[in-house]
């Protein structure tokens, strides 16, 4: 009689003479015969199927660069030991195979764009289910399968980093011309006000000219209607006055002038 | 097993405060010794009585120090999950524990309130520098629409279940950094660039987060995650110079705004400025006009009253007046030609260029120019003046 133990993150499954006697083991201490009997223990924690990045088509016949993860957990021993020989290595390649072949399927029918932002979980769900049954005859449960990088091979990154630029560069034309454009109305709004306020004060300037004209013409007329004989000679002396207001006019005049009546009948 | 919560099992290790902090007792580690060995074998050991005392007492000594070596203490902060056989038993509280020594019993422990991270996208190296060690195949991730962003996460967790952290999930860390690349990149996934970018930063970082905790959940992984942090979030570096330049010219639209106001701020004033001197030059104007106009009216009233009282002297005398003044001031010449034929020479010339010389700016006008004449000029102009001023004030 010998014993063994089963810890908390363990399966184990008990044979006598290679033949499966018992697979139902919880954690804890139990027996087994010597010789006769064989123990064999598996992980029963949540194990890793990391797939390495790898193309995949899509229905715009794009390659993107994919990587994905199954966990998965044994869930019937014996079967997990006759399938795979309880080897995580064996069964990893198994499932592997399973869920590339869906993922290739799933893409070849969606588009980048729906594969990146609206399909995710819609695929996810369709890989767990078309994994499923073959993770039953495994003797294993898929808990998840997540897809993580869905990326776009280096060269044609480089062509979307060139539209990203060219995004760019558009909407910083965008901004640009959009402020000229601005700046534009604004000046051509402030020359607009300054015409109009200057026309304005032009027209009301010269109203205000011509009342001042006409009131002093209605002026002039009031006074100089008085008396039009004397009107002439005022304004015609004041004239005179005013045409030879700066010496060294040169005036030539005829002895017989008015002016010098007198003089020449002192002659 | 442990003193403070003896047959407590069953009891939630999370919620049990009833801690006791009863030293150990060696007697009593002795009992509890014997009724673990005892309830495992089903016999009578260690209650024989009398005849085997001092032979129990013998064995005693090696079964105490075997005891002894089941003694562990559990820090603040920490939990202690043992396992009988491999089989779990209980999770233990901070202070002095006992468990039925090795091989029977093991123990392990666990710091719950250690704040752990992960570091996605990035590699801080563990001190505090600058230039974060960006990992690209981890850091660059699809938007929906189709750009292309430079994420860098940090989660912070705790292991919040010691047992399920120990037992449910082979390389829980591992695990965790899976979970959080594919929940990040889902949901940048949905996020346009520029939501990812600016205003959706902590809305993205609360769904990452809820996402890794239901996952977490869902694997039982025993892991509690306290926050996801955005520690950069950016366009990939070979784009970032087109992306500057964007914001360059927004900052230029303003400043192009800007400047137009500026003008407007300057040209609109100046003309309204402008609009009220041409304004205020024409009222000027038109006061001046009037004002000269009834003060040469009322002149004109004064002296025709004058003129009407004696028309003929008065006429004679404003016309005397007057071509005196003004012959006064000019180069006077008679000339007796009348009928004649001769061709007369005058050098006009010479006569304005002497002009030119004596001309002096005159202020006032009329009559009373004469008076600024007298002031400046030589005394033959000064006797005129006088006479002129005599003459004038006779005539009115």
């Amino acid at each position: 009689m010998s014993i063994f133990t089963v810890s908390e993150s363990q399966k184990a499954i008990k044979f006598r003479l290679g033949e499966v006697i018992s697979t139902d083991y919880s954690p804890g201490l139990y027996f087994k015969i010597p010789f006769i009997n064989d123990i064999k223990k598996f992980d029963a924690r949540v194990l890793t199927l990391e797939s390495k990045p790898e193309r995949f088509l899509t229905s715009e016949k794009k390659n993107v660069v994919v990587d994905s993860f199954v966990k998965w957990r044994v869930k019937d021993v014996s079967k997990y030991y006759t399938t795979v020989a309880g080897d995580v290595v064996q069964a990893n390649i198994r499932l592997d195979q399973i869920v590339k072949d869906a993922m290739r399927g799933e893409f070849s029918k969606r588009t980048i764009r729906e594969l990146v932002s609206s399909e995710r979980d819609a695929v996810r769900d369709i890989l767990i289910k078309a994994a499923s049954p073959v993770a039953v005859d495994l003797g294993i449960e898929i808990v998840d399968i997540r897809v993580m990088r869905i990326d776009l091979p280096s060269e044609v990154s480089s062509s979307v980093h060139q539209r990203m630029e060219a995004e760019q560069s558009r909407v910083a034309r965008d901004y640009r011309s959009r402020g000229a454009e601005a700046a534009e109305r604004i000046r051509a709004d402030a020359d607009r006000q300054r015409e109009v306020l200057l026309g304005n004060a032009y027209r009301d300037a010269e109203l205000k000219r011509g009342e001042g004209d006409a009131t002093s013409a209605e002026v002039y007329a009031q006074a100089y209607g008085k008396n039009k004989d004397f009107f002439g000679l005022y304004r015609s002396l004041t004239a005179y006055r005013e045409v030879f207001r700066n010496e060294g006019s040169t005036v030539v005049l005829e002895p017989d002038s008015e002016f010098f009546q007198y003089f020449k009948k002192s002659k | 097993m442990s003193w403070n919560e003896p047959g407590g099992s069953k009891k939630d290790p999370w919620s049990g405060r009833d801690q006791q902090d009863t030293p150990p007792d060696l007697d009593e580690v002795l009992r509890k010794l014997r009724d673990g060995i005892g309830g495992l074998f089903g016999g009578n050991f260690g209650h024989g009585g009398s005849p085997g005392k001092t032979l129990a007492l013998l064995a005693g000594i090696p079964l105490a120090i075997w005891g002894l070596t089941g003694i562990y203490i559990v820090d603040e902060g920490n939990r202690g999950v043992v396992t009988r056989f491999g089989k779990y038993t209980e999770t233990t509280l901070p202070g002095p524990h006992w468990h039925l020594p090795a091989p029977i019993e093991s123990k392990a422990i666990v710091n719950v309130e250690q704040q752990r991270f992960i570091e996605v996208g990035y590699r801080s190296g563990g001190g505090r520098q600058q230039n974060l060690g960006s990992v690209p195949k981890e850091a660059l991730m699809l938007t929906q629409d189709e750009n292309i962003v430079d994420i860098r996460l940090a989660v912070q967790y705790q292991i919040k279940d010691a047992r399920a952290y120990l037992f449910n999930v082979y390389e829980p860390e591992k695990t965790l950094k899976e979970i959080t690349e594919s929940a990040e990149r889902g949901i940048i996934g949905k996020s346009t660039m520029n939501y990812v970018l600016t205003e959706g930063r902590s809305g993205i970082a609360d769904e990452i987060k809820q996402e890794i905790q239901e996952v977490l959940d869902k694997y039982e992984a025993g892991i509690r995650v306290i926050t996801v942090n955005f520690v950069d979030a950016q366009v990939p570096e070979e784009v970032q110079s087109a992306f500057e330049d964007a914001i360059k010219a927004r900052e230029d639209e303003q400043r192009l705004k800007n400047e137009a106001e500026a003008y407007a701020n300057e040209v609109v004033p100046k003309a309204r400025g402008a609009a009220a001197r041409l304004l205020e030059e024409s009222e000027a104007y038109k006061q001046r006009t009037i004002a000269k106009a009834q003060g040469e009216a009322g002149r004109f009233k004064q002296l025709l009253t004058e003129y009407e009282k004696a028309p003929e002297i008065t006429r004679q005398r404003l016309y005397l007046d007057t071509i005196e003044s003004v012959l006064q001031k000019s180069n006077t010449l008679m000339l007796d030609v009348k009928g004649g034929n001769n061709m007369i020479y005058l050098p006009i010339d010479k006569l304005q260029r002497q002009s030119t010389a004596l001309d002096i700016p005159r202020e006032s006008e009329g009559v009373s120019a004469s008076v600024a004449d007298s002031i400046d000029n030589s005394a033959k102009n000064a006797n005129r003046a006088a006479t002129l001023r005599g003459r004038e004030s006779r005539g009115q």
